[in-house]
């Protein structure tokens, strides 16, 4: 009941955190990810590309791309519109423009381990083998995100080419950084020349974050009071599965989520056969029947 | 302001009906689907057959498979387990386990046409075809499009143990065949006598009756035009004579891969419908690749 009381509080002084019940603008953009997807390292993008006069920090980034997981309702509707939302909420009606960033999941359960662990919401003997159980489960302590299936896929599936929704993949980000922030620029109705998508990416760089994480990581809201020794800004890769996920585990994660790996071009390399078509319409019927 | 405080104090007293952010236990089974697909047939169905020992009806059917959009907070909490709950939502990954009924949209939105004359939402000389451009537009409800609803519940769950996807068009030509997976989906045992009696105590008329004699009762049904009927033809394939032809066009260039794969056959030439839902299409692996 306390709680209760408290929480009715909190919502009628507006300190509630946003989260799914913020109220949504008709002009609001969300940048949407599954979390450990390069969601971070896209909100300094775009912060950098719409603020080029002051080089974006983890102390100015929640009052241009908000966190709507992390801010009070309050804080948000005072954000100057049009806003640029950062979320990892799974499909939400609500929402009409989104950039939406998918990485491969093998390297998202990896990273998810990290990020865990840094929340001292794992140990660090936890078994990498069980967690990827748990990831594939859904069975995490940060579990309203949906699993990476059904985050992905109720987005995708919602909305994925219509002219509100703008898909990148986390791994071209990766090997092509300002050809993909130049389909952003467009998205958002950006006139980006090429000395600015250079500069964007430069300020949104790694090795920058990782600096400014490291003087700036006690104050920012996702980084504060969790474990200094395990960095936020992790690898900034793709692809260190191939080297540090067991093969079983790996298997494990190709074997629950096969047609939406194969359909975003993530190739497989434990299961032979993909599902081809055929197979799933004959697995249709079967379910019918 | 005043509204907000007394939306407060209900909600600390859990008087809100929870809709969307209801309380989900472990062990709660969903009856999912978009409105207008035979969600109540099937709620009385599963209450025939749960409780045989009293006639389902629209006065009782709150208590039996409840509504969080219906009942309050308090009210749904305190519910008897396992709960069987109703349910309209496009995809919410706290459901442990989801009957998803899916019915041919062009039916749908026949049906909810009458439904909206029915609430006095739209005058009996609404232009249906005004009407079904909205609802492609997911502008008719507050459960996302058609195509949102479905795509994101199949995505996510399709194929899942904890998933039983069912179409109205079986429900109706083959009651009682497909009554019984529902029932052995709920960890029952089908008894033929029992399937029997609940199709029976279920059908059209029967439910026909109930409504003439109670749908004061009734939430959904109270306060609105007693002249329109909310058990309508419970028939599949009405739109062929009700809908003019450039709605069904319209329909179809939306979700016609998805349509197809679900087994709706067009009856337009169109194939051009989204990426995302031609995704969805493709992980269901129907005809559209």
């Amino acid at each position: 009941m306390i709680y209760r009381v408290k929480q009715v509080l909190k919502y009628l002084a507006g300190t509630d955190i946003a989260g799914r019940t913020m109220a949504v603008y008709p002009d609001d953009t969300f940048i949407v990810s599954y979390p450990r997807s390069g969601n971070t390292w896209t909100r300094f993008l775009i912060a950098n590309l719409l603020h080029p006069e002051e080089p974006a920090t983890f102390f100015n980034i929640e009052r241009w791309v908000p966190d709507s997981e992390a801010q009070s309702s309050r804080y948000l509707k005072r954000v100057p519109r049009p806003r640029v939302i950062k979320s990892h909420q799974y499909f939400d009606h609500r929402f009409k423009r989104i950039v939406y960033i998918v990485r491969d999941p093998r390297d998202v359960a990896l990273s998810y381990y990290d990020f865990q662990r840094k929340y001292r919401q794992i140990h660090d003997e936890y078994p990498l083998t069980r967690y990827v159980s748990d990831f594939v489960a859904g069975r995490l302590s940060s579990a309203s995100w949906g699993t990476w299936r059904e985050n992905v896929g109720s987005w995708i599936s919602a909305r994925g080419g219509q002219s509100g929704f703008l898909l990148l993949r986390y791994e071209d980000m990766i090997a092509d950084t300002e050809s993909e922030l130049s389909k952003v620029a467009v998205f958002l109705g950006v006139n980006a020349t090429p000395q600015t998508l250079s500069q964007t990416v430069q300020r949104s760089s790694a090795e920058r974050l990782r600096s400014l994480e490291k003087i700036q990581g006690e104050q920012w809201v996702s980084t504060k009071n969790k474990r200094s020794d395990i960095p936020f800004v992790r690898t900034a890769v793709a692809g260190g599965w191939r080297t540090k996920l067991p093969e079983s585990s790996v298997s494990e994660i190709e074997t629950a989520w096969a047609p939406l790996m194969v359909k975003l071009g993530y190739e497989l390399v434990t299961i032979s056969v993909g599902y081809t078509p055929e197979a799933l319409a004959t697995g249709l019927q079967r379910e019918r029947r | 302001m005043l509204g907000h405080i007394k939306a407060g104090f209900r909600r600390m007293l859990g008087l809100h009906h929870p809709g969307r952010n209801l309380l989900v236990y472990p062990d709660d089974v969903f009856i999912v689907s978009y409105p207008k697909s035979g969600n109540t047939w099937t709620r009385f169905l599963i209450a025939n057959l749960l409780h045989p020992e009293i006639q389902t009806d629209f006065g009782n059917i709150n208590e039996l498979i409840p509504d969080p959009e219906a009942l309050s907070k308090r009210k749904m909490d305190a519910m008897p387990r396992p709960r069987v709950i109703k349910s309209h939502q496009y995809f919410d990954p706290r459901y442990p386990k989801v009957v998803y009924i899916v019915r041919d949209p062009r039916d749908v939105a026949v049906s909810q046409y009458h439904f909206h004359r029915k609430r006095r939402m739209i005058e009996d000389n609404f232009p249906i075809e005004r009407f079904v451009t909205r609802f492609v537009a997911g502008a008719t409800s507050p459960y996302a499009s058609w195509g949102e609803n479905v795509g994101s519940w199949l995505a996510t769950r399709y194929q899942a143990s904890t998933f039983l996807f069912l179409r109205y068009e079986d429900l109706v030509s083959e009651t009682i065949p497909e009554l019984s997976r529902l029932v052995s989906f709920l960890g029952r045992n089908p008894d033929p006598v029992l399937l029997a009696q609940a199709a029976e105590r279920s059908s059209a008329d029967q439910m026909r009756k109930l409504e003439n004699a109670q749908s004061g009762l009734w939430s959904s049904t109270r306060k609105t035009r007693q002249d329109v009927p909310f058990v309508r033809s419970a028939k599949a394939g009405g739109w062929k004579s009700e809908l003019p032809k450039n709605s069904v066009a319209e329909l179809e260039a939306a979700w016609g891969s998805l349509m197809t794969s679900l087994g709706y056959e067009l009856a337009s030439d169109e194939k051009s419908s989204t990426q995302g839902f031609r995704f969805t299409a493709s992980v269901l692996g129907g005809a559209a690749r």
